[in-house]
Order: structure tokens, then C-alpha cells, then sequence
């Protein structure tokens, strides 16, 4: 796992000066703490670094292939060594990285079905002047790029080596924020910054001498079934070897235990495939109302695993949210990333870099309230009776606060969005989040309208730009799904990608050098979840993630399995207010800093900000509003203020690797 | 009296609760008692659920789901009645 980085300038005799290449490094340092390396050469300059998992004394980048073409690489396939026994020859590194440059220069692009795993890269070949960028299926790793003035092209991991290479300004993109407080996510290629793209999951983009020759995905999630359903036994076999693939390192492996079913199962075939003492680590919260440490420490005890608990309070929100924003390099819905950055931050410190968690399973197999939502909400429109029996019958499974029992929130519920409409699955939860985009200043809106929108900008959930986008890039297939495959494609593509496994994931495990591994999102337990009658995903009475539950019956304490699911959350509102706030927290919302951002209405803010001060901002659509509030004051601060320049200290040590074609050649 | 007395307080608090709750995200509208809600664009779908929650726990009544109609939420004035009625 690794940071990784570079510059290809249309001029092909253009040289990327040494110095600009370690301001790249030194602002990917945290993704490599190992270590660094460049290459670089007419016209171009490549940065690696590094994160050693795989052939650790080896195995540094940028690679170069027995056929001179060069590879950075960030992330595992977890089946080399098989791809390596089936291209045979002599390897010079154990490194999944030169099994991926061996297999790019013998088939090129044709080998990327072929990989399993989750990786982001960069490949250049020099003749051709062509660099092809890849994301691995699912997006879990970032890749991140922007277009030069001169028909160059600059990419990274992260935006802020884009920034800290001085080829890129930081300025944001309403749109792209738009999008974080109408689907909690910017949608590649938008970012929340104007002039950075990103990759979408499963993308690749290929430049070719001077401008974008090819943008297109090489894997997207497909719904339409096969027609042989998979035995039962199928799972439980396919999950332990994706397991078992994801604790292949040469360094030790621990996994993240929330309490819950999916990382609950994890962590049990981990330790069925692990030779030695397992280590799980945990987030337990001062207030009870958030924490499931009991749950953890019974998983933790029936297992035998080493476990450690990282105790996240009010004051530990507040302090980590700055350095979260950083990271995540958007604005926020939620403070739930930041416990999982304090998770990273004692996993580091307890010697383990890379860590198994149960992300994806929600997705794959209907676990989210989300998919009983839809389903009760489809039901209504036919036997509006059943539905609203059924509802009570559920909440005492749902997580919902007592507010959302009412009648008139079954009103909301059953009245939000009609089931022909392709965001059916999501209307309650945009039209929720829209109450962010009241806040807007009234120009911003106006900017952001298109026509549909009311002029006061308050019409949460609207037809909205967003939106609109959305739905014009829905896959021709999706009008063939049913509702609750329609759900969990937009589950995937709105949540999981731009959010989960971005600011709440990568981004958070990273800044520690930490690497998470999924193994729900090996794309052959997609295929299997999709093959599943629905049934055996949300199965009688709507009980969630049936065909999970039958397997974890064998694995796991009686009560982990039976327990209703609880949703991780974290605190809001509570952490930015009272005697424990820091001070920046006031600063950043006042109405001057409010204006030097120009997004947000600071009239409508203080209204908020006196909820809040008065205890009186309880609702989840206030917590929503504040933190999207603020994470985006401190986003703009922390990118796009005055003197942002020198954020990230060049990297001043000595390069692991350097392959210099360039020396020689005056530095611009 | 008395009655004009409650009904001033109950209007007085409602007011107080809808201002504190709903207009502050709405800076240039004045509320008058019989402005719609909904045509003013001040409380949305998801404001009535917390508008209807906040009647039921403040004044002890239980609201059923068909009772939930502009007649008896859409206005400040019709707020008022519906709680008189009531409570």
C-alpha cells in the first residue's frame, strides 16, 4: 500500500525538476511512510511511496519492466503468487506490484480482469508517451488527476500532491459540493475541487502524447442474475478464501471488530486461516447510545483473539475532526470518520498495518435499514394496509429515534418518491440531507439551480443538479433491476465509493499508514450476492443478510448473530459545543469566516448555532447540517486559505529508488 | 377569559417554536397567523414530523396519522385551533 503520484508534460523534452517531486512525496508521505522513490525522464516524472506489505527489503517503486515501460502502484492483488506461477520466468521482487507491470506489458489492458484486488496505478509506457491511469473495481483505493495548461496531465492519490506539485491551484467546485450534501459524496470524476477529477471505481483513463485519449470503465456492478442460484455451502467457501487471500502479507495482519455480523464473521474465518494470534481492534464510545463494546468483547473472547478498545468521547471527536477533513480533502455529513482515524491511530501503534474489515457486506447482501425501507415503501403503493403493518412489526429493529416512530413520519415515509422513480430507494434520505443545502447563501443556490429548483433554495431533495447527473448516468441495465437491486447499485456507486470507502475509509486508515482489507468486496462474492435469490438476502419477515446469518450461526455467539443491527455513528453536535469545544470550532462558524468561504448564509448559521448552543439541535438533519457546515469551513481553511503553501514539507530524505533518464538535462 | 388567555399562550409558544425551529433558515419571511407553511416554503416534509412531534410531547396529545392535514397543521392559526380542540 502506498502513495502514489506524477506529472507528463505534453512538451516530450519537458523536464519535472527533482525538487517538484519531492513536494509530491512529502505530501504522500503518510500513505508511505516506509519510504520513497521517482523515476523520471523526458517529459515526465513518476513518485512511489511506499508502504511496505509485500517483499519488504524489495520491492520499491517506480518499477520498470523488462520491456522499459514504468509502473507506480498503490494497493494488493492478492492473487499473485497464482499470476506469477502462470507467467513463469524470473522475477527480481516477491512484490504483487512486478507480477502487475509482467502481466500490463504481455497483455496490457486485457489483464485487469484478471486481478483480484484493490489497487489504483499508474502505468507509463515512454515510447508510445502514453500513461494509462487504473482504479480497482470498487474504488478502495483513490487515484485523482487534473489536466495541465499545456495538455499535460498530473495525477496522485490524494489532491493535495496534485496542489503541493504546484502544477495545481485548490479551488472549489460547488458542484462537486453540492453533490457531498445531496448523496454524502462527490461522484467521479467530480471532486469536491474544481479542476481535480477522480477515477471512477472500475475506470481506467488513458493520455496519450498531449491530451485524454480513452475514458472508460473496465468493471461496473452488474444485477442482471445468472440463472443458477449458488448452492448454500458456496458462500462459506468462497468468503474463507477471500479471507484467506487478504491475510497474504509478509507483514502481520489484525481486523476491525465493530460488534456487528459482517466484521464479527471476518474476524472468525481470519482466525480459522491465521497461524497466529489474531489482533482486533475496536471503537468503544463514552456514550452508551453509540457504543457496542459488549458485543466486541464477546466476539473478541468466543474467538481468542488479542483485542484492544480505542474509547472515543466528545473531546476526541472534536480534536481529530480538523485532521479528518485533511484527509478526507472534502467536506463531511458526518464526525463517523473520525473515531475510525483514532481506530488507525492505536492500530499503528500497536505494530499492525494492515487490517480485514466487514465493509461491503451491508451492500452486497441488504444488511442497510435502506433495503427493508424500500421494500415496506414498494409495498405501500399496493397494500398500503400490510405496509404499515409491517412497519410496527419492524421498529423495534430499526434504528430509528423515537421521533421517527410518529405518525407523521410514517406519512413522510410512505409518501416520499413514487416507485417508478429510479431514486426511489434514496428519496428519503437525499430529501433528509437536503436540509444542508438550505443553508446555502442565497447566490449560491441561484449559481447551483437549474430550473426545477425554488428560488429560496430550501426545497430539500429537489430536482437539483446533482441529481439530474445522477440520473442521466444510471447504466441502461438498471431499468431492468428490481427496486432493492436498484437500491444497492446506488448504494454502491453514491455511498460506499464516495463516502465508506473514501473520507470513512482509505482516507482515515492511510493517514496512518494503515491498509484496509474488504474481503466481502472480492468481486466473486459480488458475483455470488448477486446471484442470490432475493429471498436469501432480505429474507422472510425482512430480516437482513439471511444467507450471512445462516453461516455466522456456525461461527459466532448466538447472541452476535440475533442481535438487531445497529448503524455506526458517531456524536454531531455534542462535540463542538460546551466547555470542551475548541476554540477553532467558534472561530470557523463565525459570520466573517462564513463570508471569506462565501458558501454558507451566516444569518441562517447563527440560527443553528443558537440550536445547538441551547441543546435544542437534536435532530439528525441539524447534526447533518452542522457537520456539513463546518467540516466545509475547515475543508476551504485547510486547501484553499491563504497560506496553504508549505502545508506539505517537501520530502528532504534520500529517494529508495531513483531512475533518472533526466539527469543532464536542465531542471524547469 | 381564560380561554383567550390559553389561546394567546398557546399561540404565543407555538410562535416561539416554529420561529426558533424553522425560520431562522428562512431570514426575510415575516409569518403572519394565517400564512401556509407549505406555501411559504418554511416547514417541508420532514419539518412536520418534528412540528407534529413537538405537539404531541409539549400539549400530551396523541395526533393520528389521518389528523395530519393542512386544515389542522398547514398554518399557524390552524395550529392553534387543532390544539384547542384537542387538548
Amino acid at each position: 500500500m502506498c502513495g502514489v503520484a506524477g506529472i507528463v508534460r505534453a512538451d516530450r523534452d519537458a523536464v519535472v525538476a527533482e525538487e517538484v517531486l519531492r513536494g509530491i512525496a512529502g505530501a504522500l508521505r503518510h500513505r508511505g511512510p516506509d519510504g520513497w522513490g521517482y523515476a523520471r525522464g523526458p517529459g515526465y516524472g513518476l513518485v512511489s511511496t511506499r508502504l511496505a506489505i509485500f517483499d519488504v527489503p524489495g520491492g520499491w517503486q517506480p518499477m520498470r519492466g523488462p520491456a522499459g515501460t514504468l509502473l507506480v502502484y498503490n494497493g494488493e492483488v492478492y492473487n499473485h503468487p497464482e499470476l506469477r506461477r502462470e507467467l513463469g520466468g524470473a522475477f527480481a521482487t516477491t512484490c504483487d506490484a512486478e507480477v502487475v507491470l509482467r502481466l500490463l506489458e504481455r497483455e496490457g489492458l486485457a489483464a485487469l480482469d484478471r486481478l483480484n484486488g484493490q489497487f489504483a496505478f499508474a502505468w507509463w509506457e515512454p515510447d508510445a508517451r502514453r500513461l494509462t491511469l487504473v482504479r480497482d473495481r470498487f474504488g478502495v483505493r483513490p487515484l485523482h488527476w487534473a489536466m495541465l495548461p499545456d495538455g499535460g496531465i498530473a495525477f496522485a492519490s490524494e489532491a493535495k500532491a496534485l496542489f503541493a506539485s504546484g502544477e495545481v491551484a485548490a479551488a472549489p467546485d460547488l458542484a462537486g459540493i453540492d453533490e457531498v450534501f445531496t448523496t454524502w459524496g462527490a461522484r467521479a470524476p467530480r471532486t469536491a475541487f474544481a479542476g481535480v477529477a477522480q477515477l471512477p471505481p472500475g475506470g481506467l483513463l488513458v493520455w496519450e502524447d498531449g491530451a485524454v485519449v480513452a475514458q472508460r470503465t473496465w468493471w461496473a456492478p452488474d444485477y442482471d442474475a445468472s440463472d443458477v442460484a449458488p448452492a448454500a455451502d458456496d458462500l462459506s467457501d468462497l468468503l474463507a478464501d477471500a479471507v484467506r487471500l487478504r491475510l497474504r502479507a509478509d507483514v502481520p495482519v489484525g481486523t476491525y471488530l465493530s460488534g456487528g455480523l459482517d466484521s464479527s464473521l471476518i474476524t472468525a474465518l481470519a482466525q480459522q486461516a491465521s497461524d497466529h494470534e489474531l489482533r482486533t481492534f475496536s471503537v468503544a464510545f463514552h456514550d452508551a447510545r453509540y457504543d457496542e463494546r459488549a458485543f466486541q468483547q464477546q466476539v473478541a473472547t468466543a474467538l481468542g483473539t488479542r483485542h484492544h478498545v480505542v474509547e472515543v468521547g466528545l473531546c476526541e471527536i472534536a480534536d481529530g475532526f480538523r485532521a479528518v477533513v485533511a484527509h478526507a480533502e472534502t467536506p463531511l455529513i458526518r464526525t463517523a470518520p473520525v473515531p475510525l482515524y483514532l481506530l488507525a491511530q492505536a492500530t499503528r501503534a500497536h505494530g499492525i498495518t494492515v487490517v480485514a474489515t466487514g465493509e461491503g457486506a451491508d451492500e452486497l447482501f441488504w444488511g442497510y435499514d435502506l433495503f427493508k425501507e424500500t421494500a415496506l415503501r414498494e409495498l405501500h403503493a399496493r397494500e398500503p394496509g400490510r405496509a404499515e403493518a409491517l412497519l410496527d412489526e419492524l421498529y423495534p429493529y430499526l434504528d430509528v429515534p423515537a421521533e421517527r416512530r410518529g405518525p407523521a413520519w410514517k406519512r413522510f415515509f410512505f409518501e416520499a418518491g413514487a416507485p417508478g422513480d429510479p431514486l426511489f430507494s434514496h428519496q428519503p434520505r437525499i430529501t433528509a440531507t437536503g436540509i444542508v443545502r438550505a443553508f446555502y447563501r442565497p447566490e449560491v443556490a441561484a449559481a447551483l439551480a437549474s430550473g426545477a429548483v425554488p428560488a429560496n433554495g430550501a426545497a430539500a431533495g429537489a430536482a437539483s443538479a446533482a441529481l439530474a447527473r445522477l440520473r442521466a448516468e444510471l447504466p441502461p441495465a438498471f431499468a431492468r433491476w428490481s427496486a432493492l437491486e436498484r437500491a444497492a447499485y446506488l448504494e454502491l456507486t453514491t455511498l460506499l465509493a464516495p463516502n465508506l470507502l473514501a473520507a470513512q475509509g482509505d482516507r482515515v486508515a492511510m493517514a496512518h499508514g494503515v491498509e484496509g482489507r474488504f474481503p466481502f468486496l472480492d468481486h466473486r462474492v459480488f458475483a455470488h450476492s448477486v446471484a442470490l435469490p432475493p429471498e436469501r438476502k432480505l429474507g422472510p419477515g425482512l430480516r437482513e443478510k439471511a444467507e450471512l446469518r445462516a453461516l455466522a450461526e456456525r461461527l459466532l455467539p448466538r447472541a452476535v448473530v440475533e442481535r438487531p443491527k445497529q448503524p455506526y455513528r458517531a456524536p454531531e453536535v455534542a462535540p463542538f459545543f460546551g466547555e470542551h469545544a475548541p476554540e477553532w470550532v467558534a472561530e470557523r462558524l463565525e459570520a466573517r469566516a462564513l463570508d471569506d468561504v462565501g458558501i454558507f448564509d451566516p444569518v441562517r448559521v447563527a440560527g443553528l448555532l443558537r440550536r445547538c448552543r441551547s441543546g435544542k439541535a437534536n435532530g439528525f438533519r441539524e447534526g447533518m447540517a452542522l457537520v456539513g457546515i463546518l467540516s466545509t469551513q475547515v475543508w476551504h481553511e485547510r486547501f484553499c486559505g491563504l497560506g496553504t503553501a508549505g502545508a506539505w514539507p517537501a520530502e528532504r530524505s534520500e529517494p529508495r529508488v531513483r531512475l533518472d533518464a533526466a539527469e543532464g538535462i536542465t531542471s524547469r | 377569559m381564560g380561554d383567550t388567555e390559553v389561546g394567546t399562550g398557546v399561540r404565543a409558544e407555538l410562535r416561539a417554536y416554529i420561529e426558533e425551529a424553522f425560520l431562522y433558515l428562512h431570514p426575510d419571511v415575516e409569518l403572519r397567523d394565517h400564512d401556509q407553511f407549505l406555501e411559504l416554503g418554511v416547514i417541508d416534509s420532514l419539518g412536520f414530523v418534528e412540528l407534529v412531534e413537538e405537539v404531541q410531547t409539549r400539549y400530551g396529545i396523541a395526533v393520528d396519522a389521518l389528523e395530519i392535514t393542512e386544515e389542522n397543521f398547514g398554518s399557524l392559526d390552524a395550529l392553534v385551533a387543532f390544539v384547542e380542540r384537542r387538548r
